[in-house]
């Protein structure tokens, strides 16, 4: 079947009004998930699973892939209204999406997080139907020492993320690079830094650290400061119209990055949407004229982090599809669904069954459009808790941030980690470190330390071997040179004057 | 002088860390005879030394710039305000009573007081928000999305729970 007729064949789905249906009620509950703290996109698939087990197969996959798609795309809006990530791969949407929020143009920042989170989405979803066995063979020839590479590649925006406060960024990035040590290690499961607490032997949960950093440490400063938000007495209707055709032609080219490297970097098996929105929004600091404004409020850090992370759900589909191995959690709870359902996930999948691989981008591709309009409507709804005074709103932030602490693993120990982040973070904040480059080393802790042990035991040893090769060589040049340069340019800059 | 003082305090725990609780357990026999893996406390035990590094010299340029600067002194601490420190005692606390109060009194007291330290003054209006906010979200979480929210360990609130959860799912069984 040639990439014509699959793609005629896909949309032909959406004439069965009941598939078209489907659709439309996965993107609300997907995003609806998705802008729950707790409730990670894997949950929601996993939560959107019991719909499917009445359904024939195509829409079932529709199904599933609506949800997947539009959870990741839910998780912005609670990012940008009340700076609490609804799922993990939107903490750095928070980054610049909540100032926007906090000086009123919560509208802006939303509009850009759907549109780009669509572009994203579209891109991932073209790239999957027309270079699935490529990419795959390409991602699956990636070593540990590449993936290493691409990691230490984004822990070098350490030096860019606050230029006046090199020292301390560099001291938040390294801590929690240190945090990430916290639990069992990656390679032989020796328990590490727990100080004697069997609720640590896990590691630290990703998602109450973040809601702690992020959600409680702002009502706190709120408790402290009673700033007001800008639009806390507005009418309640916050303007969600989208960005002017200027705004987005001058991201074009981040947009193009972003839905590229978010497309590989989910085809990375154990990567997943994460780690994308982390690496785009440090590579576009970088690439930036202005990187000082990252993290002020601009629609770049927006777009950066909600592009890539949306690039990523199609990327974690192109192995699951052609290969029947799952780019991340939520690609394998969608992959034990599929197998349910008797798709033959797999090299013989475009063979024997190609009505599914052109239902899932057909999927795809109506959903990051459909979803714009949906998600919209979803985000007024939620902008309207804007208007709520704040002595109404802040305890219901610490609830969220309990609840959702707690949803993610059932655990009390988790909702004790989030209340203490969120201490840790006013500390960090007091204190001039930076919490964005604290979560940006916990998040890619993990998956530094685990690639440079295996790399480090396959070279034997040879620190300078495992750089032998052409991809891991060339970026780990980049990332020193990226990372030291700030330094250098600074003292120059001191000498100077 | 807070900064100064958490750096202070940070390098010290980092290197009480570093020499004693790095490791919890023994490296395995075969692992530690392999000279090609990475023993499992060299990643963590360089970063610590960075940091240890890097946070001295964060010391000694808080002591620099502070020098000639007369506000530096312990009295800074007192600026810290009350109700932040209330606002703090109240998440710590919401999040170990969880466990034994369970949900729905832990929900209804976080969401009175922590109202009424942001400013609210309409305390009846405060009471029925919180309980309505517990209702809402008990139904979105626990109802929709079957999440098994804390009963409590103390009895009498435990046995609550349990009988909301029997009226919710008699209500669930008579719609479906």
């Amino acid at each position: 079947m040639s990439t014509w007729d699959l793609f005629v064949n896909g949309f032909s789905v959406f004439l069965d009004p009941y598939t078209a249906l489907m659709v439309v009620f996965a993107i609300v509950v997907g995003t609806i998930f998705g802008a729950l703290p707790g409730v990670s996109a894997t949950m929601a698939v996993a939560l959107g699973l019991p719909f499917t087990y009445s359904m024939q197969p195509i829409p079932a996959i529709v199904f599933l892939v609506a949800v997947y798609c539009s959870s990741i795309t839910g998780g912005s809006i609670t990012a940008i209204l009340f700076k609490i990530p609804g799922v993990p791969s939107s903490a750095p949407t928070t980054f610049d999406g909540y100032p926007m929020a906090q000086r009123g143009e919560a509208g802006k920042a939303l509009g850009i997080a759907l549109g780009s989170s669509a572009i994203g989405g579209l891109v991932s979803a073209i790239a999957m139907l027309t270079l699935s066995p490529q990419l795959t063979q390409a991602a699956l020839s990636f070593s540990p020492a590449d993936i290493f590479a691409i990691t230490f590649m984004g822990l070098s925006i350490l030096t860019c993320l606050d230029s006046k406060n090199i020292l301390r960024t560099l001291i938040s990035g390294l801590f929690g690079l240190l945090l990430a040590c916290v639990g069992q290690d990656p390679m032989y499961a020796v328990q590490r830094l727990t100080f004697g607490s069997g609720e640590l032997i896990a590691g630290l949960e990703m998602i109450p650290v973040l809601i702690g950093i992020f959600a409680v440490t702002e009502v706190l400063k709120q408790t402290k400061e009673r700033k007001k938000l800008a639009n806390e007495h507005d009418t309640g209707s916050v303007n969600t119209k989208m960005p002017s055709f200027k705004e987005w032609w001058g991201i074009k080219w981040l947009l193009a990055r972003c839905s590229v490297i978010g497309t590989v970097i989910g085809i990375l098996p154990g990567a997943g949407a994460t780690i994308a929105s982390f690496l785009c929004y440090s590579s576009e600091t970088k690439l930036s004229k202005h990187p000082e404004k990252f993290g002020t409020g601009i629609i770049d850090g927006v777009a950066a982090s909600e592009t890539a992370n949306n690039a990523a759900t199609g990327g974690a589909m192109v192995p699951l599809l052609s290969l029947g191995i799952p780019g991340g959690n939520a690609a394998a709870v969608m992959m034990s669904a599929l197998v349910l359902k008797g798709v033959q996930l797999g090299p013989l999948l475009l063979v024997n069954q190609p009505e599914y691989l052109s239902a899932t981008f057909a999927s795809m591709v109506v959903t990051n459009i459909l979803m714009v309009v949906v998600a919209i409507g979803i985000a007024k709804v939620f902008a309207q808790i804007l208007a709520v005074p704040y002595s109404y709103l802040g305890p219901i932030i610490i609830m969220l941030a309990i609840i959702g602490s707690y949803a993610t693993n059932m655990s009390i120990a988790d909702v004790k980690i989030m209340a203490i982040a969120g201490v840790i973070g006013l500390i960090i904040s007091a204190c001039h470190f930076n919490s964005a480059a604290l979560i940006l080393g916990l998040v890619l802790g993990v998956i530094c330390e685990g690639n440079f042990s295996r790399a480090y035991t396959i070279n034997r040893a040879d620190v300078i071997g495992m750089f032998s090769r052409p991809v891991a060589g060339t970026l780990m040049v980049i990332s020193i040179l990226l990372l030291v340069w700030p330094i250098i340019s600074s003292f120059f800059k001191k000498k100077e004057a | 002088m807070f900064e100064l003082i958490c750096n202070v305090l940070l390098w010290l725990g980092l290197l009480y860390a570093y020499c004693f609780n790095v490791l919890e357990a023994p490296i395995p026999e075969r692992t530690a005879r392999n000279p090609y893996t990475l023993k499992p406390d060299v990643w963590p035990k360089a970063i610590i030394i960075l940091l240890l590094i890097c946070i001295a010299i964060n010391i000694i340029n808080i002591i620099r710039k502070n020098k000639n600067n007369p506000e530096f002194k312990l009295d800074a601490l007192m600026s810290i305000r009350a109700r932040l420190c209330i606002g703090i005692a109240l998440v710590l606390a919401a999040s170990f009573i969880l466990e034994p109060l369970g949900y729905m009194p832990t929900c209804v007291l976080v969401l009175f007081f922590y109202g009424l330290l942001l400013g609210q003054t309409h305390v009846i209006r405060l009471a029925v928000f919180s309980v309505l906010v517990t209702i809402v979200l008990y139904v979105v979480f626990s109802v929709l999305l079957s999440v098994n929210l804390p009963r409590g360990t103390i009895p009498e609130l435990r046995n609550f729970a349990l009988y909301v959860e029997s009226i919710v799912a008699s209500v669930k069984s008579a719609i479906m």
